[in-house]
């Protein structure tokens, strides 16, 4: 508690920072799965009604996506429908901060041992590559060049510009339509 | 790198060299054991390697309780429970595993079981699920190359459901490993080879992969000069002590190495190709070695220049420019290679295996993009990736 005492209103930023990267990547992730071909075909060999959560541990912000079957995302917000199959858990606030603020890859984390795995192995395996095309779309391509270990060779830019403002739109509306709901 | 961060465990006092066995009663006693259950398989039993095993224990006045011999080269969920069964009913307080992988796998999960209790160990699968310290557990190593003895993972398979079983705690650890070189001395040449070359794989892999640390750096390097000074003269002379010593702590050090550091995708392709194609795992490491370190030359350059020292020597590596010295280290395992294919036939393609057809090449492929071990690879891997170095492998 000290800690909160000293530095609040950074840890807090962090933890709103990571909250809200997680919802931006769940109504991406959803996203993506209707527009990119890769995606759905990676997320495809994954068991239609697979649930897959990304947190903070001990119980900080979560993400939560369900393979609804034929490739398809669907974004759950910060809460289950019934016990997950595969979950990655940063071991702190702090790594979540590093990985989704792009200072940090995913891979890298992993190897730095920032985050254990839950379930599966190669369903992480799985999913890790699932998210590096996801940030490789929704990212400016220097930002994306540092998130992932090698940015895909198949993302030109006209593609990638339709498709992120496609992904971005969509991940717009899906704003509105939750602020409507 | 500006956030770079890491972790190295190994709380497993190693015991080695000649006389080693003669050194298991005082150290049981010292953590209170008194009647220890050996596991082991029939091949160790009939090449009579626990004869030095119990003799020593007996000249000290401590009993082995029982034996069980009969761990199959794939250890299922039904064999673990027969085990957990037997150590109760004979009232066993420690377990000493004698043997390869499967052996030393088999023990942590019987140790799983006999301190968590239970008949099921299923429910103990997946990571971190343990969380207390279990039975003393030692073991004793009878192939050099897998480095099990010092890797906090057992892998069962479950029968009843066709799956493999992973099971990762620190607490899996045995409390000793016990490197007596007369374990390895009867070694037939081409587990010789094949086990050693795992060992290397091990080494180079945790040297060249993204989760490298200075710690697991040190082991590797010192895994790779063991392997590459003693292997040779080991298959020339296969009762050469000294060498099988040399090997037997390569493969030690090369498996502290990589537990603290992982493998890329020299082992995602090997294990893909194991389950596949039935192969060897060791076989199936010197035989990628060479093309997965052509695909991530220009990411390791490096680091794998550095593995010239301790694979060459120091005059090649001074007479080698610096940037010529990655090339050289792939030349020096290829040469090793083929020193050993003269040797004993190890293959270096998978033609030469005469046990993988061109069709199933995609097949492995796919399987190998969902290992685990592909995460830590240092260039990133696509299936065509994959794809093409199967293809360079080939022949
Ligand atoms: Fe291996």
């Amino acid at each position: 508690m000290l800690a909160k005492r000293i530095q609040p209103m950074v840890s807090q930023a962090r933890s709103l920072y990571v909250e809200l990267m997680f919802q931006v990547m769940g109504r991406a992730l959803q996203a993506v799965s209707e527009v990119d071909d890769a995606v759905k075909k990676e997320t495809q060999a994954l068991p239609a009604g697979f649930l897959f959560e990304m947190m903070v541990m001990p119980d900080g912000p979560r993400l939560i996506v369900e393979h609804t079957g034929l490739g398809r995302l669907h974004y759950h917000g910060d809460s289950a429908p019934r016990p997950v199959d595969l979950s990655i858990q940063f071991k702190h606030i702090a790594h979540a901060f590093l990985v989704l603020s792009f200072q940090e890859k995913t891979a890298v984390a992993f190897a730095n041992d920032r985050m254990l795995v839950d379930g599966d192995i190669s369903y992480a395996v799985r999913m890790t590559r699932i998210l590096n095309r996801l940030e490789s779309f929704i990212l400016p391509r220097l930002i994306a060049e540092r998130a992932v270990k090698e940015y895909p060779s198949d993302l030109h830019l006209p593609q990638k510009l339709i498709s992120a403002v496609r992904i971005y739109l969509k991940v717009a509306t899906n704003f509105v339509e939750t602020v409507r709901a | 790198m500006t956030h770079k961060y890491y972790e190295f465990f190994c709380p497993v006092k190693v015991i080695a060299g000649k006389s080693a066995l003669e050194h298991i009663p005082y150290e049981l006693t010292g953590l209170a054991a008194k009647r220890p259950m050996i596991v082991t398989d029939k091949g160790v039993r009939a090449a009579g390697l626990l004869d030095p095993v119990i003799a020593a224990c007996e000249e000290s006045g401590l009993e082995i309780v029982t034996i069980y011999d009969d761990v199959p080269p794939d250890s299922s969920t039904t064999v673990v429970r027969d085990i957990a069964g037997i150590y109760r009913q004979e009232k066993c307080d420690s377990i000493i595993a004698v043997g390869g992988g499967s052996a030393i796998d088999t023990g942590k999960a019987v140790n799983i079981l006999v301190s968590e209790g239970g008949d099921d160990i299923a429910k103990y699968s997946g990571a971190g699920v343990i969380k207390h310290p279990l039975k003393p557990f030692f073991v004793v190593p009878t192939t050099a190359g897998t480095g099990s003895e010092v890797t906090a993972v057992a892998v069962i398979t479950d029968e009843t459901k066709g799956v493999k079983l992973p099971f990762t705690s620190s607490f899996l650890l045995p409390n000793a490993a016990i490197i007596d070189p007369r374990m390895t001395l009867t070694l037939p040449p081409h587990i010789t080879a094949a086990t050693a070359m795992d060992a290397m794989t091990h080494a180079v892999e945790a040297f060249t992969c993204m989760a490298k640390n200075p710690l697991s750096d040190a082991y590797a390097t010192a895994a790779v000069k063991k392997v590459s000074q003693s292997l040779l003269s080991v298959m020339d002379n296969p009762k050469d002590v000294d060498g099988r010593l040399e090997i037997a702590q390569a493969s030690t050090m090369a498996g502290i190495a990589f537990s603290n550091s992982m493998v890329g995708l020299v082992h995602a392709l090997g294990h893909a190709t194991g389950a596949i194609c039935h192969l060897p795992h060791g076989l199936c490491m010197s035989l990628y070695l060479p093309y997965v370190l052509e695909y991530n030359l220009e990411t390791i350059r490096e680091p794998l220049g550095d593995l010239l020292l301790p694979l060459e020597g120091p005059e090649v590596f001074s007479a080698t420019p610096a940037a010529r010295r990655a090339e050289a280290s792939i030349s020096a395992l290829r040469k090793l290679r083929d020193q050993l294919h003269k040797r004993c036939q190890l293959p270096r393609t998978l033609k030469e295996t005469g046990k993988v057809t061109e069709d199933q090449l995609d097949q492995i492929a796919e399987m190998a993009l969902d290992d685990g071990a592909i995460m830590f690879n240092p260039k990133e891997v696509s299936l065509d990736d994959a794809r093409a170095v199967l293809q360079r492998a080939w022949a």
